[in-house]
């Protein structure tokens, strides 16, 4: 690949191939994306049946997310090294994800700094009527978070084109609102269904579209 | 009356690099290497020419005790490639005609 005197139809020809080529390159991973739809589908569940059954686990299982914490680390350190090209959409991606970790850090640290002023009134309450408070905080936990999780699936989705996570951000929002009027186990059934569709499933779909490329371009190397 | 093409863009090899730079934020020589089918030695040369010409940055750094070179298209690599694109269609367009 050296020669000068080519035609501009030879040019335009060879930039057409060279942009095809850069978007083969890029096809992302589903790993996060299944750890994370598993992890909070599985926290949602076990917390769903502690409720259900009237047992207590142990430990607090939403302890289970800050735990993955550590195998996603992991895999974006992982990625980055394998990662031979570097697009837009990845950097877009990355910060996206990025600022969808620190929200949900947010929201757990102001959440706790509610419930850490609300108990002591409602327990108040309870204390002077001896009944329950009629306004439940905790009802209202899983519509923020589901918010929050509709947004990047949402706009994942959207800028890369992938219906699945288009759906699953869509499917968030719609059991943000239902989660307003239903209760607790309800919502925890909702959060289930909605990671798993908007992270689990999307997930599975992006990683064996990952392994067949990879496939191709060993079998083209070859 | 056509613009004359620039000729640090008129060349297969170094128009295969900046294509390629054009859509990426960055990319590995290696990569440039493996989807242009180009030696390493003349490759260099031409990304080499393509830096000189301020079109592109060339970034040497380690990875897992590597040496990795990093390249990425400038403000003024982009300008001039769509200025040569844009050259390009009118040859075709007049070519049409």
């Amino acid at each position: 690949m050296s020669k000068e005197n080519f035609s501009p139809e030879q040019s335009l020809q060879l930039i057409q191939s060279m942009i095809n080529k850069a978007k083969d390159a890029c096809h992302d991973t589903g790993i996060a994306a299944i750890m994370w739809g598993a992890v909070i589908a599985i926290c949602s569940l076990v917390r769903l049946s502690e409720l259900h059954f009237e047992y207590r686990l142990p430990f607090d299982i939403y302890l289970l997310t800050i735990v993955a914490v550590i195998p996603q680390i992991y895999f974006s350190v992982k990625e980055k090294k394998e990662r031979k090209v570097k697009t837009y959409d990845d950097a877009f991606m990355d910060s996206l994800w990025l600022g969808f970790g620190i929200c949900i850090f947010l929201m757990i640290f102001t959440t706790s700094v509610m419930y850490s002023q609300w108990n002591p009134v409602a327990g108040e309450y309870r204390k002077l009527t001896g009944t329950e408070f009629p306004f439940r905080l905790y009802e209202f936990n899983s519509s923020f978070f589901l918010m929050l999780y509709g947004l990047p699936t949402f706009v994942t989705g959207v800028s890369m084109k992938f219906k699945p996570m288009l759906w699953g951000g869509l499917l968030c929002w719609v059991s943000c609102l239902v989660t307003i009027y239903t209760p607790i186990k309800i919502d925890l059934i909702l959060v289930a269904l909605s990671s798993f569709f908007a992270w689990l499933v999307p997930g599975i779909i992006m990683e064996k579209e990952y392994r067949k490329a990879k496939r191709e371009l060993t079998a083209a190397n070859v | 009356m056509f613009k004359e093409l620039d000729p640090i863009l008129h060349s297969q090899l170094r128009l295969a690099v900046m294509s390629l730079l054009i859509s990426v934020k960055e990319a590995e020589f290696t990569f440039i290497k493996e989807k242009t089918n180009s030696t390493a030695g003349n490759l260099s040369v031409q990304i080499q020419k393509l830096k000189d010409a301020g079109y592109i940055d060339v970034k040497k750094q380690f990875k897992d005790n590597y040496p990795q070179t990093l390249c990425s298209i400038t403000k003024q690599g982009i300008k001039a490639f769509e200025e040569y694109v844009t050259n390009l269609q009118s040859y075709l367009g007049k070519g049409e005609k």
